[in-house]
């Protein structure tokens, strides 16, 4: 009798548990243990991750089903998507007493226009990786899209250059370079690109979007075409094992792809509450500093400034003055009609 | 190659055996229809369908003012708008068959060696072929690309040489060379471990007697070992093969900008693109072709059993 009580007793106690805990659907390495052991400790929950390494497979294992989390950190584009096919919780901000940190250039963009349902995170500059040493041996310029595609600056650094293994961002910085919107999807402008990107690709040592961080860090790679806060890692663990070089950002003047994440409610999360309470927790200067002196990714709040180490909030590539800032586009999500038009041209720049 | 056995008319069976055979062949055929049919159809249907415009597929009913429901052609007019994608099936096809060959050519001497050891060191050796397993696949990948990397012996080494020979220096990593070594590498064992239980069945008594009939020991080999050995190459060569082409993660790592395969595209569709009904599709005619050609290979095999 008494075994029948004490499993009851864990059954009870389970379910307890589990009407604490808040889900949260997370960029791998995107939030800081401490954050998470302090907002734990505050709301006496606990809070389990799971992880996605790109939006569109994020968006992939919803639409396959996936059902549960409270709490998603998708990029503008994916949150544009989320919210036209209805997934998401609108959020009552009313509730929300630190949103007054967020500076008003990060409100009301137009994947969520008054942010009915996301309040910004973190976000990261898409921008021009580079080993300082070599390049400055080369005397090779970092300032534009042209040390990735002109072929006079590649011969220089032929097979000692990556760029990201995506259609999206890998077109929108050949748009760029063009002179296009990273956002038009008119078909011959996109051929223009493709064929940028075909002249320029004999140079390049692979299309890669994970292992470039380890391979800067080696001295095997010297120019990226990559996420701001994966520079950042590359350069604190190329510090880290005592390299004689340094890997520097730099923002290309033709102006870069800016990623906003936001934090948004799914609708078939069951604790709306505990993560409305984890968006006001993360909104406080020093946990949403935290994520930045672990990654280097860009902060929406400014409350967080003064918790920044220097060193990153000095980088004008992470944190642009003001003018530069106005340069930078957000993607917007493409319909199923340009996706495809895409994918050929992609299937071609890859085969080719 | 159980084929061969039923040459001979099997006799028939008492009804308890018949009960007993249906008993035990059920789990599997359960096992089969529910993971290998029952997800074929589902792929197959998901190819005639409009991709949902937020991932997964549109619905196959009317739902709002939507035109993108039912059933279509398109995904499959897509795929033959272009030769584009005829031309990575063909390249996927062609990057099996080389390494099929060349895991071939190295597991021969290897699974050779094997059956002709005494019992104890063959179980050794077997253990050795195995080891490999115990490690993760992508970790064993991602050793490739220390070994490969340029600041390494061996690229600095084949660079040392070609540099000497007045050629341009060469990256092994990020290259179909890298890609072709991941391939063979990771699918050697599955070569060696069919033929050498084939090899090992062979009577020595056999060779002996080519020898004692004047045979040299090239024509005892190609006469005599290689077509005994024939199921297990054929068995070695579909394990190697049919894997290979389906393979994404190996050009993802290894690869440069021009390793793109079948996996990699359909991995794409699914995880990248937002193209469930196209992925579907690339499947649908991959697994069309993949069967095609496994009725090719036992149809072009079929009349050396003739002698069985």
């Amino acid at each position: 009798m008494s075994q029948v009580m004490l499993v009851l007793f864990l059954w009870f106690t389970s379910l307890a548990q589990a009407a604490d805990t808040l889900y949260l659907y997370n960029w791998n390495n995107y939030i800081s243990d401490a954050t998470i052991a302090r907002f734990e400790k505050q709301c006496g929950c606990k809070v389990v991750q799971d992880y996605y390494s790109d939006n569109e497979e994020m968006l992939a294992k919803l639409a396959a089903g996936a059902t549960g989390y409270d709490l998603i950190v998708p990029t503008g584009n994916a949150v544009e998507a989320l919210i036209r096919s209805k997934q998401l919780r609108p959020i009552d901000k009313s509730k929300l007493p630190h949103l007054k940190n967020i500076k008003p250039e990060f409100m009301n963009r137009f994947f969520d226009p008054g942010n009915r349902y996301s309040v910004p995170y973190a976000y990261t500059v898409t921008l021009i990786g580079y080993n300082t040493a070599r390049i400055q041996a080369l005397s090779l310029p970092t300032n534009t899209w042209a040390l990735i595609f002109e072929p006079r600056y590649l011969k220089k650094i032929k097979g000692r250059v990556t760029v990201l293994d995506s259609q999206r961002e890998l077109m929108a910085a050949a748009m760029l370079y063009l002179g296009y919107d990273i956002n038009d999807t008119d078909e011959a402008k996109w051929k223009q690109a493709r064929d940028l990107i075909l002249r320029a690709k004999p140079y390049w040592a692979a299309f890669n979007a994970s292992s470039y961080i380890k391979e800067l860090t080696l001295g095997n790679i010297w120019v990226v075409h990559g996420y701001s806060n994966d520079i950042f890692q590359a350069d604190a663990d190329a510090q880290a094992a005592g390299r004689p070089f340094r890997i520097a950002s730099a923002l290309p003047r033709e102006g870069a792809v800016l990623a906003l994440d936001s934090m948004v409610l799914h609708k078939t999360g069951r604790h709306p509450e505990l993560a409305r309470r984890f968006i006001d927790f993360m909104l406080e200067g020093q946990n949403s500093a935290e994520l930045t002196n672990l990654i280097g990714s860009g902060n929406p709040n400014q409350e967080a400034m003064r918790y920044i180490s220097p060193e990153i909030a000095d980088n004008r590539a992470v944190f642009p003055d003001a003018s530069v800032m106005a340069h930078l586009e957000m993607m917007r999500d493409l319909d199923r009609k340009s996706r495809r038009v895409l994918n050929r041209i992609w299937t071609e720049i890859k085969l080719r | 190659m159980s084929r061969t056995e039923a040459h001979p008319e099997p006799p028939a069976l008492a009804p308890g055996e018949v009960r007993t055979r249906w008993i035990v062949s059920t789990p599997p055929i359960l096992f089969l229809s529910l993971f290998f049919l029952a997800p074929f159809l589902i792929v197959l249907l998901a190819s005639f369908q409009y991709p949902g415009e937020f991932g997964g597929l549109a619905p196959l009913l009317a739902q709002g003012d939507s035109p993108d429901h039912g059933l279509t052609w398109e995904n499959y007019q897509f795929f033959f708008s272009d030769t584009l994608f005829a031309e990575i099936f063909l390249k996927s096809f062609l990057v099996a068959a080389l390494s099929t060959l060349l895991c071939l050519v190295m597991a021969y001497p290897v699974a050779w060696l094997i059956a002709r050891s005494p019992k104890g060191r063959r179980d050794l050796l077997v253990l050795l072929v195995i080891l490999p397993f115990a490690s993760n696949f992508l970790i064993r990948v991602y050793a490739w690309m220390i070994i490969l990397g340029p600041q390494q012996a061996l690229a600095q080494g084949v660079n040392w040489v070609l540099s000497a020979l007045g050629q341009e220096p060469v990256n092994l990593l990020f290259s179909p060379f890298a890609v072709l070594v991941g391939m063979v590498y990771v699918h050697l064992p599955f070569m060696i471990l069919p033929l050498a239980t084939n090899l090992e069945k062979h009577d020595p008594l056999w060779l002996d007697a080519a020898r004692d009939l004047g045979a040299t020991s090239w024509q005892r080999f190609w006469r005599v070992t290689w077509p005994l050995s024939l199921p297990g190459v054929f068995a070695g060569s579909a394990l190697v093969f049919i894997p290979v082409l389906g393979m994404f993660a190996i050009p993802d790592i290894l690869g440069g900008t021009r390793d793109m395969l079948i996996g990699n595209l359909i991995k794409d569709q699914f995880l990248g693109v937002r193209d469930w009904p196209f992925g579907a599709t690339l499947s649908i005619l991959l697994t069309l072709a993949v069967l095609g050609l496994a009725g090719l290979a036992t149809w072009a095999g079929k009349p050396r059993r003739g002698h069985d």
